[in-house]
């Protein structure tokens, strides 16, 4: 089986033999090669070059052809700036202060840098289109909507909602018309990347972007091609409504749980993709800690419409070697357990943790939170908030340390404070409450003995 | 007494002709500035803060309450300005070097003068000297700076490096989306915050 064709099974929500893999390679393939991002997304030999690389050392099933925001602004006026490692930013909205959509220049297929991606689309089809699926991305309508807006789009949404709601419907027009232009070109699947729907309410999800986005997966169904939406940041809230789109496929970073995700695709019969930790992994962390997350998503998945995936756009700088390590995980289970076993091992042995050593002889107050991880388990989440909310009543000064156990910091803190249950409280160095989140006066009180004892 | 209420929920849903028409009632009935400011305006952006925190309210409801509740200070305005209030503090907030996304400081820039301080908005992009001169300037006890990207973030560095040279005193605050205690910890700035509200209350804490 190709791994087209494995990528193909996972978006029609079927059993796979091993998970899909997705890198979302865009600036990234500049690092790769050895160009600024500046130059990489405007020369459409870079980029195929770029790809064609990080097709062969990353053994993706699928790869998205331009990941860049900002290609449909520029082809309606927006002015963009430049930087060396991230992809461009919107500077000018023609429409910021409310002017009529009847001065934007016609939406032209041949602006800009439009022809780049479709160039692009064609090149990379013809030379790795028989196994690796072809990802083509359209500037959401949400999104899209506020580079022609500005920051004037979240009041206009109160003041003038029917003139948000032509931007968006007007936007929609123009995904429709990119998305028929990546088809044409050799994609296999749209991904309608919408960001900025994660600052927004499920109410103004329903309003304000649900029927604009139906309307391009319907090209794509049409077409008889896959959808997806991508949805960077977190967007947790508007997960049921995202579900009840009809997208093929849903897409979500680090920043909302990916068994939240699992649980509304599974129900609302959808596969979905994410989430690999962009910056805490992929880019800061190292080939052990990327394995580790990679077996973590495969892990909570299950077998069944997965495709592994960062949900964002990769940064300029992460390391080739982590995304081969990520590559390893989906490509070899036999791999995936030796990892799971020798990489806690070494951790467990090795690593130094970010404890005091003397908890005594400090003159404040310690509070250790040991967590899989505040940011993707909600009960980890409610404890770290609770002993936030508790210090936050305190006169005393005190230092609250949350140790996450995807980290190898973290797994040497557990072993070291003798935590055996997640989550933990750990005041000056004793386990505290375990597992049961306290209540606020429970835990200022058991604070403040402390404080008192050490008066 | 006016119905401090009636004034918070009309500013809580953005509605600015009504707190206009509130505030207005309010001081016409002889209640004083300061008392209409804390117990109307200033409350029911701190209620806003702490919802925006829990996930309950999210950008487009902060920026139409905090419109409302600027429609209703600049009526107070004069009245505290004759009776003699002044700022918990000033703050400078921006945007650090080579980054444009300015959602995130504006919306700590809302929640800080619903907390009662004078904020200067250094804007975008903002070069670690602008930080500086703008603070010796204003006096300002807070420097606040936000970056949206991994790539814009190390920029923090260098302006806490600046800032901490020119000797000023003022306590620096930072965060965005990359930003974590972590990295606070290691640029030696002053506190990290994750959202807006709670960059409020630590500026708070900070002066305290």
């Amino acid at each position: 089986m190709t791994g087209k064709e494995v990528l193909f099974k996972a978006l029609r929500n079927e059993v796979t033999p091993r998970p899909a893999w997705v890198p979302f390679v865009g600036v990234h393939g500049g690092q790769i090669i050895g160009m600024k991002a500046s130059e990489y997304l405007r020369s459409a030999d870079a980029i195929v070059k770029g790809l064609s690389e990080a097709v062969a050392r990353y053994k993706p099933d699928g790869i998205p052809m331009l990941f860049d925001l900002q290609l449909e602004a520029e082809a309606m006026g927006c002015s963009l700036a430049w930087a060396v490692e991230t992809p461009p930013s919107v500077k000018t909205h023609p429409l910021e202060g409310g002017g009529s959509l009847a001065h934007l220049p016609p939406f032209d297929l041949a602006a800009g840098r439009l022809p780049i991606a479709f160039e692009v689309t064609r090149r990379m089809k013809e030379s790795v289109g028989d196994r690796v699926g072809i990802y083509g991305l359209v500037c959401g309508p949400f999104t899209l909507a506020m580079h022609l807006m500005g920051n004037d789009l979240f009041m206009q949404m109160y003041d003038h909602p029917d003139y948000v709601k032509a931007v968006v419907s007007y936007s929609a027009s123009i995904a429709c018309k990119m998305a028929q232009a990546y088809i044409d070109a050799g994609a296999d699947v749209i991904a309608v990347v919408d960001p900025m729907t994660s600052q927004i309410s499920s109410e103004h999800f329903v309003e304000f972007v649900a029927p604009y986005v139906n309307q391009i997966f319907d090209v794509v169904r049409e077409r008889k091609r896959f959808s997806s939406l991508f949805v960077c940041g977190d967007a947790s809230r508007n997960l049921a409504e995202m579900s009840k789109t009809s997208c093929d496929n849903l897409s979500i970073d680090e920043n909302i749980p990916l068994e939240l995700l699992r649980d509304y695709s599974r129900s609302s019969g959808k596969s979905f993709g994410g989430n690999l930790k962009l910056t805490s992994v992929l880019l800061f962390g190292d080939e052990d800690d990327s394995r580790l997350d990679a077996i973590r998503c495969i892990d909570v998945a299950g077998s069944a419409g997965f495709i592994l995936a960062p949900g964002c756009d990769l940064p300029y700088a992460v390391s080739p070697k982590n995304l081969e390590a990520v590559a390893e995980m989906a490509h070899d289970s036999y791999k995936r357990e030796i990892s799971k076993r020798t990489i806690i091992a070494k951790q467990l042995s090795s690593t130094s943790c970010d404890l005091p050593d003397d908890y005594a002889a400090l003159p404040h107050v310690v509070i250790d939170v040991i967590t899989l991880d505040s940011a993707s388990c909600a009960p980890c989440q409610y404890m770290m908030d609770s002993v936030h909310r508790a210090v936050a009543t305190l006169d005393k000064p005190v230092v609250v340390k949350e140790h996450r156990i995807a980290t190898r910091e973290g797994i040497a803190a557990m072993q070291k404070l003798g935590v055996k249950n997640l989550p933990t409280i750990c005041i000056d160095g004793k386990v505290v409450f375990v597992s049961i989140i306290p209540d606020l006066r429970t835990l200022v009180a058991r604070i403040q003995e402390v404080i008192k004892a050490k008066a | 007494m006016p119905d401090y209420d009636v004034l918070k929920t009309a500013m809580k849903s953005g509605k600015v002709a009504d707190v206009r028409k509130l505030v207005e009632a309010a001081l016409a009935e002889g209640a004083p500035a300061q008392e209409i400011l804390n117990s109307g305006l200033l409350e029911a952006m701190g209620e806003v803060g702490q919802r925006f925190k829990k996930n309950e309210v999210f950008v487009p409801e902060v920026l139409v309450a905090a419109r409302a509740m600027k429609a209703g200070t600049e009526l107070l305005k004069p009245h505290l300005i004759s009776a003699g209030v002044q700022a918990l503090a000033t703050a400078v907030m921006g945007t650090v070097k080579g980054d444009l996304h300015d959602i995130g400081k504006n919306l700590v820039i809302m929640m800080l003068e619903g907390a009662g301080f004078a904020v200067i908005d250094a804007g975008v992009d903002v070069a670690p000297e602008k930080f500086v001169a703008l603070a010796k300037e204003h006096n300002a006890k807070i420097i606040g700076m936000s970056a949206l990207l991994t790539t814009t973030m190390p920029s923090m560095k260098g302006a806490v490096e600046a800032i901490r040279a020119s000797g000023l005193p003022a306590k620096i605050i930072i965060g965005g989306a990359p930003v974590t205690q972590t990295y606070c910890d290691a640029i030696g700035a002053d506190g990290y915050s994750p959202d807006a509200a709670s960059a409020a209350e630590l500026a708070k804490r900070l002066i305290a």
